[in-house]
């Protein structure tokens, strides 16, 4: 069993903390993705699992071991870095074998295994070249084939992908996918493009300034999002934040009134300032009746078009329509939003979502066991 | 015009050069030769005769072997010795954390522009008074007070050039702190530690301080003491003589221009002049 | 220094990280053992013995209090070697820098047989002074030296001159030796900058209408300020202590002419045999030093923030 479990973890580098109350209870076999804006203390979590950090406080577990005291060779893992890391004065074939050596598997054995792990990875034609030799998508596939020859429990993943171009990367992408399928063993994934997070981990952990925001599947965490930072950082362009105010049964922005469902909200929702938030699919764009905007920029990408739209209390949002809408700047329109799509959050800086949800969406797994 | 200025730039550039080369050039014609020559007026700038009798007088019938000997054993202790502790000693200082690092990369820093005359009287004294004096021993132990704290320096920012995260893929697969140092870091810091210990050897090879105060006899002597006391000894000065020792105590410095230059280049970077 | 080694991190701090700290200490023990053994206490030693008379033959004598400083600072020795080591630094360093930075402009540029330039120039910086000295003294022999030879053919000279014994040739003499010595350090040092500035930078001047002589001003002499600073600061320190090209040169010669303070303590103690007095002087020499070693350290320090 090889399932992955942060307790309470707080990591300070000197008087900046880095990391605070990091819970996360990660399943044997499952691949997750620790997603958030750079610094945010991804790496820096990675870092502990692996043993190259170690925690100000809490505990950290690999099956059922506390590993804070192992040494990161001692913990069953394996990572790929973001530079690959690969040993320079090694041939392919020896970067690879390295764990095994370290591990003392010797002779038929270790070149066996190589052999194997070069197949998976379509490296046998390298093995005697050095990496200086080889191309990016190569060399950061004898990194992989290095983290994997060992079959060990956890993989450690910090943004593997994002020294390759665009389409390698989505190749890469299918590859691991697949891996992982394969091999079936725990993955931490690092990145902070959450198309990566979105199309490839069972889970995601959003983090912003050192605290897990949302820990939940892609679904969740796109259709639930816990506050408002996930909802602003979640889709291409995310979701919308309008701020205004609830008044009975009404949002109301700018003197203009949206009518909402108040039984789709938790009881605790009162009268008063909230944010608004409308993701842009699931806007409309028609005349008359609705609340109205100007058109400011209609951006076309060849199969859809973003439309940038100023409110009368001159705040922007945007909205996604098909490439073949005509919408010319500086016409008003109406914009009326799909009802089941509307969320409300707390008008605090990262407020909470009000939201009442079938399986709740801010509840973070915690401590399952 | 256009054609002129190469020409002229490349003729002003080797006059330059070859005044600055002349007095080696001048130290090699005279070395070969013969000492009725020198005393011409004026002189002979390109030698009637060549003759290699100096060379052949200062291998036998000079003490100059043995104070090539003294050397090299000098410059090869003192250069092992010295790159053996700066090597771990800087991957001490890059690489691990515990308290009193910095404040102790500082002192190096300090003790590298330190003045040799300030640590030659209390060394003098406790050589005296350790029996050391007149040895080799003693002259590798001084020689260690500048050759370690610039070792050091070196060392320090090769490590430093060497990407973290090599270590730590070494010690998340499998290696222990002192195997990801031999597997990994070692390698990669190899070519940092062959300009270090070249710097180290030429340095103590160089020396003459150390060597002038703490040893006066001549079975210890290295060439540089030795070598001057061919000069001040001598009844008429021998000037052949005098250049042909020098050309040939310049001999390893040759070799190492001729096949490691690279290594001097790349440690000049490194020993605190990158701007 | 113990404190160093025994300090490691306390024992809130996992295992794991204090096992690497304490292996860390281990690796440096060694260094900190010689260092401590011939560098910080000579050190304090030569700070101790500057409070004592000490015949050097016998290594007798007693405490004398302040009195060497006294002679230090009242004497006329200290400060005629601290006026000589400022002219011999100012100078030497001053030649050094033009003809280093002149020539690395040169050996820039796409001439012939370029590395085999380099390497020539580069030469005498690793020389030993011993050699360098023994040269030179047969270039400046009076009646048989190439150099008076040379410049009486040329018509510069009409009598031979004596370059070593007699004032202001010695002093001269030493600077330009120190300058031929030292100067390919600068030539190192300004080329490896020279290489990495970038061309569009001259190709930018060049289409703002800069010639040659603005474009070095302009573009050039920024870019090379900061390399500059550490080597003026690196060279001043180590031309200040030069003690064997000096020594070996004029001994210091003619009488206290060229006497610097590495001279001056040098010929204190085991010259006159006052080891005592030597001490105070190298005490007094380091303070003055201390300030451009303040200078330099903190460039570094800056650097690497
Ligand atoms: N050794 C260190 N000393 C001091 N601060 C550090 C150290 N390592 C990381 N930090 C700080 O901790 C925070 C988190 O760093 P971390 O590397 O985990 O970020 P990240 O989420 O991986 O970001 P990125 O996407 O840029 O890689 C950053 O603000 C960083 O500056
Ligand atoms: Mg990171």
């Amino acid at each position: 069993m090889a399932n992955v479990t942060f307790r309470n973890v707080h990591k300070a580098f000197g008087t900046y903390v880095a990391l605070e109350n990091l819970d996360l209870d990660i399943r044997d076999g499952e691949f997750v993705a620790l997603l958030g804006p750079s610094g945010c203390g991804k790496s820096t979590t990675l870092r502990m699992l692996a043993g190259l950090d170690f925690p100000t406080r809490g505990e950290i577990l690999i099956g059922d071991r506390v590993v804070n005291d192992l040494a990161p060779g001692k913990r069953d893992i394996a990572m790929v870095f973001q530079s690959y890391a690969l040993y320079p004065h090694m041939t392919v074939g020896e970067n690879i074998g390295y764990p095994l050596k370290k591990r003392g598997i010797k002779g038929r054995a270790r070149e066996e295994a190589v052999q194997k792990a070069a197949a998976l990875l379509q490296l046998e034609p390298l093995l005697d070249r050095k990496p200086k030799q080889l191309s990016g998508g190569q060399q950061q596939r004898v990194a992989l084939g290095r983290a994997l020859v060992r079959e060990p429990q956890v993989f450690l993943l910090d943004e593997p992908l994002s020294n390759l171009d665009a389409k390698l990367r989505s190749y890469m992408r299918a590859e691991l996918i697949e891996l992982h399928r394969r091999l079936g063993k725990t993955m931490v994934y690092v990145t902070h493009d959450q198309l990566e997070a979105m199309t490839m981990a069972s889970r995601i952990a959003v983090m912003h300034a050192g605290l897990v925001q949302q820990f939940d599947t892609p679904d969740a965490i796109y259709n639930r999002p816990a506050n408002r930072f996930v909802a602003g950082f979640i889709g291409t362009p995310p979701m919308n934040q309008i701020e205004g105010a609830v008044d009975g049964g009404d949002f109301v922005v700018a003197g203009h009134r949206i009518p909402i469902d108040r039984t789709a909200f938790v009881d605790s929702l009162r009268d008063g300032p909230a944010v608004l938030g409308v993701r842009p699919e699931a806007i409309t764009i028609a005349t008359g009746e609705g609340l109205p905007a100007t058109v400011r920029l209609a951006e076309n990408t060849g199969h859809e078009t973003i439309v940038t739209l100023e409110l009368p209390d001159h705040s922007r949002i945007a909205a996604r329509v098909e490439a073949a809408r005509r919408l010319d700047v500086g016409h008003n329109v109406a914009l009326r939003f799909d009802p089941a799509a509307i969320h409300l959050f707390e008008a605090t800086e990262n407020g909470a979502r009000l939201n009442r949800d079938e399986t709740p969406a801010s509840v973070i797994p915690m401590r399952s066991k | 015009m256009k054609l002129l200025r190469p020409v002229l730039l490349n003729v002003i550039t080797w006059a330059l050069v070859l005044l600055i080369s002349f007095p080696l050039i001048w130290m090699i014609v005279t070395s070969i030769k013969p000492q009725t020559e020198l005393f011409r007026i004026p002189p002979t700038w390109l030698p009637e005769t060549v003759t290699f009798e100096h060379y052949w007088r200062l291998l036998s019938e000079t003490s100059f072997l043995l104070y090539f000997r003294n050397s090299v054993v000098l410059a090869t202790t003192t250069t092992l010795f010295v790159v053996a502790l700066g090597t771990l000693g800087a991957y001490s200082l890059v690489r691990f954390t515990y308290r009193g690092r910095e404040t102790l990369a500082m002192l190096v820093l300090f003790t590298y522009l330190l003045p040799s005359v300030v640590l030659i009287i209390p060394l003098y004294l406790m050589m005296v008074s350790l029996g050391l004096s007149n040895t080799l021993f003693s002259l590798i132990l001084a020689h260690t007070t500048f050759a370690l704290p610039y070792a050091l320096w070196l060392l320090r920012s090769f490590m430093e050039g060497i990407p973290e995260d090599l270590e730590n893929a070494a010690l998340v697969d499998g290696a222990s702190r002192m195997g990801a140092f031999r597997d990994v870091i070692f390698p990669q810091l190899l070519p940092g530690i062959i300009s270090t210990a070249l710097f180290t050897f030429i340095l103590s090879w160089n020396e003459y301080l150390y060597a002038l105060v703490l040893v006066n006899s001549e079975a210890v002597a290295p060439l540089t003491t030795g070598v001057m006391s061919m000069l001040i000894s001598a009844f008429n000065i021998e000037w052949s003589l005098l250049m042909a020792a020098s050309v040939m105590m310049s001999i390893p410095l040759i070799v190492v221009f001729a096949f490691l230059q690279s290594y001097l280049t790349s440690g000049f970077g490194a020993g605190g002049v990158k701007g | 220094m113990t404190a160093i080694a025994t300090n490691i991190p306390k024992s809130a701090t996992p295992p794991l990280e204090r096992a690497y700290a304490r292996l860390g200490v281990l690796l440096i023990a060694p260094t900190i053992l010689v260092f401590s053994l011939v560098i910080v206490y000579p050190l304090l030693a030569a700070i101790y013995l500057s409070v004592f008379s000490i015949y050097t033959p016998t290594l007798q004598g007693g405490f004398v209090g302040a009195d060497n400083y006294i002679e230090l600072l009242t004497g006329k020795a200290f400060w005629n070697s601290l006026k000589v080591t400022l002219i011999w630094t100012v100078g030497t360093l001053t030649l050094q820098i033009v003809a280093g930075v002149g020539l690395a402009l040169l050996l820039h540029q796409n001439i012939w047989f370029r590395s085999l330039a380099r390497s020539l120039v580069l030469f005498p910086y690793f020389l030993s002074t011993v050699v360098a000295v023994l040269v030179w003294k047969w270039l400046f022999n009076d009646l048989y030296g190439a150099l008076n030879q040379g410049l009486m053919q040329l018509g510069i000279i009409d009598m031979p001159l004596d370059w070593l014994g007699s004032m202001p040739n010695a002093m001269i003499g030493v600077i330009l030796v120190g300058a031929w010595k030292f100067f390919p350090f600068v030539v190192i040092a300004v080329l490896a900058r020279l290489q990495t500035i970038p061309e569009n930078l001259y190709e930018a001047a060049r289409i703002d209408g800069a010639g040659p002589i603005a474009r070095f001003f302009d573009v050039t002499l920024p870019q090379l300020r900061s390399v500059l600073t550490v080597i003026i600061l690196l060279r001043a320190i180590w031309d200040f202590k030069e003690f064997d090209l000096l020594y070996l040169l004029t001994g210091g010669g003619p009488v206290t002419s060229t006497q610097t303070l590495s001279l001056l303590v040098y010929q204190e103690a085991f010259g006159l045999n006052q080891m005592g007095q030597a001490a105070a002087y190298s005490v007094g020499m380091m303070l003055v030093m201390l300030v451009f070693m303040v200078l330099y350290i903190r460039q570094t320090k800056e650097k690497n923030a």
